[in-house]
C-alpha cells in the first residue's frame, strides 16, 4: 500500500518520542507491548492510544510478523532512518562489505561482457548497479564508523559498574569483529580494493571503446571509487587508532585483574600453607643479625679472655649409693611377716617389734603393726593384761600387749 | 667506585627490603643516574640490584621460597584490592594511584569472601589492616597521609607485575595439551 508521505511525517513530528521508543525496543512488539509503549510517549493532542495503534500499523511503521498476527516489528526503512536521525548508526559487519565486493565484481563481469557485446544498455544498467553499490559502501562505512566511535565513548564515558574483564571482553569483541577484519578487506592489497581497480579499468574500457556517451556518469563513478579506495582504509584506520589505546588499556588492566584472581583463587581453595610461592610477593631482608662485626668479635674475644678460670664439671657415673627412702620402708615392710613368722606366737607384738627395731619412729610402728595384725597368715588378739608404755624413737604409747599367732 | 653518593643510605634501606622511588630523593636520583655502578657495586658482594620498569629499585630477595609472614599477608592485601578494581570498571591503575585511601573506606571487609582470605593469613579487623599499612609503608609501597589515610606508591607496581606473571602462567598452563591417560 503507497504511504501518502505527508501524513507519514506529520504522524512522525507529533510522535518523535513514541519513534523513538520503538526503535530502541529490540525484536516483536506485541499489541500489550505497543500501547504500554504509547502510554508511556504520550503526543500532544488527545489522541487515544488504539488511535496512535491503528495509525503505526496504517503507515507501515509496524509491520505484522505474519499475516493477522499479534506481533509486530519496526519497518526497516523506518528503522534506518531513526537510526540516522538519532545518529545511533549501526555497524556494517565484515561479511555485508564482503557482500558488496561480491556484488561489485560480478556488476565488473556484466559490464566486461556488455562490453563485448556493445549492448549499451547492459552498460548503462551496470554503471547504475555500480554507482548504487559504491553509495552503499560508502553509507556502510560511514555508519560503522560512527557506530565504533560511539561505542568508544560509551566506554570511556560509562558509569555503570562493568568489570574491566567485561569491558575487556567487549571492546575485544569489536576489534575482533569489525575493525581487523574490516581492515582486511579494505587495505591496499585487499579485495575490495581489487573489485574497485577492476571495477575502474572496466568503467574506462567502457569510456574508450562503446557507444556509451554518459561521459558525466562515467566520471562520476570513477572519482567515487577512487575516493571509496582511500575513504575506506582511512575509516578503518582511525577507528583502530581510536579504539587501540582503550584496548590496550583494557588488556592490562584485564590482565593484572585475572593474575589477582587467580592467586586470591589458589589461596581460597588451597589454604595458605600450599599457596604458591609465586603467589607471594618477596622482599630482600638481610639478617644481619647473624653475621658478626668487628665490634661483636671484639667484644666475645674479650670475653673469652677475662672469663676466670673454673675447674671443669665432673660427670658422675657410678650407681647411686643407697635406695631411696620410699624403696627400702617398703622393702623391710614386706620382711616383717617373714620375720614373724619365725618367732610365733609372739606374746607381745610391740614389744617384739621394737625388739627387732628399736629405733622405729611412730609413723613406721603403726604401719608396721597394721600389716602384721591385718595380714591373712596370722591372728592377732589384744590380751587383757596391764597396758604397757612403749618408748618409740619420736613419742610413747601405751598399749595393752597384742598376741600374734599363725592362723589355725 | 667507592665515590658513589649516599651509599650507605641507600644500602642501609635496601637492606631492609624497602623500595626506593621518586619520594626516596635524593638517593633515588643518584640510583637513577649511575644505576650500572650501584649494581656492580652491590653484586661484587652478592646482592642483586633490581630496575624495575616503572623505574623504582630495590635488592631482589635472594630465596623467595622463604618469605616472612608479613609478605602473604600484604600479597593478599594487595589482590584483593587489585580485584576490587577490577569490578569498578575503569583503568586499574588509575583506581590504585590516581586517589587517596582511607582505611575504613577499603573493600577488604565488606565482603565476605575477601574477609575468609584475610582470615586465613590472620588479618582480622582495622587494626591489623593498620599494622600491615605500616609495614607497607616500610618497605616503600605506601605513603602514609594521617592516622587512616594513604596512598599508594610506584613500587606497588611490584604487585601488578606479579598479577601479569601469574596471568601468564595461567593461560600458558591452559594452553598446554592436557597430560595423556596414565597407560598400562
Amino acid at each position: 500500500m503507497k504511504i501518502n508521505p505527508q501524513s507519514f511525517f506529520n504522524f512522525c513530528a507529533g510522535h518523535a518520542a513514541l519513534l523513538r521508543g520503538l526503535a530502541e525496543h529490540d525484536g516483536e512488539i506485541a499489541e500489550a507491548e505497543g500501547f504500554r509503549l504509547i502510554r508511556a510517549h504520550p503526543s500532544p493532542g488527545e489522541e487515544l492510544p488504539e488511535t496512535v495503534w491503528r495509525r503505526l500499523r496504517e503507515l507501515q511503521i509496524l509491520l505484522p510478523t505474519e499475516p493477522g498476527g499479534e506481533f509486530h516489528l519496526l519497518a526497516e526503512p523506518v528503522a534506518r532512518l531513526l537510526s540516522y536521525l538519532f545518529n545511533d548508526a549501526k555497524p556494517a559487519t565484515p561479511e555485508l562489505i564482503r557482500g558488496y565486493v561480491l556484488s561489485l565484481e560480478n556488476t565488473s563481469h556484466r559490464l566486461g561482457r556488455a562490453l563485448a557485446e556493445e549492448d549499451v544498455a547492459q552498460v548503462r544498467l551496470a554503471f547504475e548497479e555500480t554507482a548504487q553499490t559504491l553509495r552503499r559502501i560508502h553509507a556502510d562505512l560511514e555508519e560503522t564508523q560512527q557506530a565504533i566511535l560511539a561505542e568508544v565513548a560509551r566506554f570511556k564515558t560509562e558509569r555503570a559498574r562493568v568489570s574491566v574483564r567485561e569491558k575487556y571482553r567487549r571492546i575485544v569483541y569489536w576489534m575482533e569483529r569489525y575493525v581487523e577484519p574490516m581492515i582486511e578487506i579494505v587495505r591496499a592489497d585487499g579485495p575490495l580494493r581489487a573489485a574497485l581497480d577492476e571495477t575502474a579499468r572496466r568503467l574506462r574500457q567502457a569510456g574508450e571503446e562503446t557507444l556509451f556517451t554518459d561521459h558525466p556518469a562515467l566520471v562520476r563513478n570513477l572519482r567515487f571509487l577512487r575516493l571509496l579506495a582511500a575513504h575506506a582504509l582511512r575509516v578503518f584506520l582511525q577507528c583502530r587508532k581510536e579504539i587501540q589505546p582503550l584496548y590496550e588499556s583494557l588488556r592490562r588492566s584485564s590482565f593484572i585483574a585475572e593474575g589477582a584472581a587467580r592467586a586470591l583463587e589458589q589461596l581460597q581453595t588451597e589454604g595458605l600453607s600450599r599457596w604458591p610461592a609465586e603467589c607471594r610477593i618477596g622482599v630482600a631482608t638481610l639478617r644481619f643479625q647473624n653475621v658478626p662485626g668487628d665490634e661483636a668479635i671484639a667484644l666475645a674475644l674479650r670475653r673469652v679472655i677475662e672469663h676466670p678460670p673454673e675447674p671443669a664439671p665432673v660427670l658422675q657415673f657410678s650407681a647411686e649409693p643407697s635406695d631411696p627412702d620410699a624403696l627400702r620402708r617398703l622393702a623391710w615392710l614386706e620382711s616383717l611377716p617373714e620375720a614373724a613368722r619365725a618367732g610365733l606366737p609372739i606374746k607381745d607384738l610391740l614389744g617384739w617389734l621394737l625388739r627387732e627395731h628399736p629405733d622405729t619412729a611412730m609413723p613406721e610402728a603403726l604401719t608396721a603393726l597394721s600389716r602384721l595384725i591385718f595380714h591373712r597368715d596370722f591372728h592377732a588378739v589384744f590380751t587383757e593384761e596391764a597396758a604397757r608404755v612403749y618408748p618409740l624413737r619420736d613419742a610413747q604409747l601405751e598399749s595393752a600387749p597384742v598376741r600374734l599367732s599363725a592362723h589355725e | 667506585m667507592n665515590d658513589l653518593p649516599h651509599l650507605a643510605a641507600i644500602f642501609d634501606r635496601l637492606k631492609r627490603g624497602c623500595h626506593l622511588g621518586p619520594e626516596d630523593e635524593p638517593a633515588y636520583t643518584a640510583l637513577r643516574e649511575r644505576y650500572d655502578d650501584y649494581a656492580r657495586y652491590f653484586a661484587a658482594i652478592g646482592l642483586r640490584l633490581a630496575r624495575h620498569e616503572r623505574e623504582f629499585f630495590y635488592f631482589e630477595p635472594e630465596n623467595p621460597e622463604s618469605v616472612p609472614d608479613t609478605l602473604p599477608r600484604i600479597a593478599v592485601f594487595s589482590y584483593i584490592l587489585i580485584d576490587y578494581a577490577a569490578n569498578q570498571g575503569g583503568s586499574i591503575e588509575e583506581y590504585l594511584f590516581g586517589q587517596n585511601f582511607l582505611l575504613p573506606a577499603l573493600p577488604h571487609f565488606g565482603l565476605d569472601r575477601y574477609t575468609a582470605l584475610l582470615r586465613q593469613v590472620e588479618v582480622h579487623d582495622l587494626g591489623d589492616l593498620r599494622t600491615l599499612l605500616k609495614h607497607m609503608e616500610r618497605i616503600g609501597w605506601v605513603k602514609s597521609l594521617g592516622e587512616d589515610e594513604f596512598r599508594l606508591l610506584r613500587p606497588f607496581h611490584r604487585v601488578l607485575s606479579q598479577c601479569l606473571r601469574l596471568s601468564e602462567t595461567g593461560q600458558t598452563a591452559e594452553a598446554a595439551p592436557a597430560p595423556a591417560p596414565p597407560t598400562e
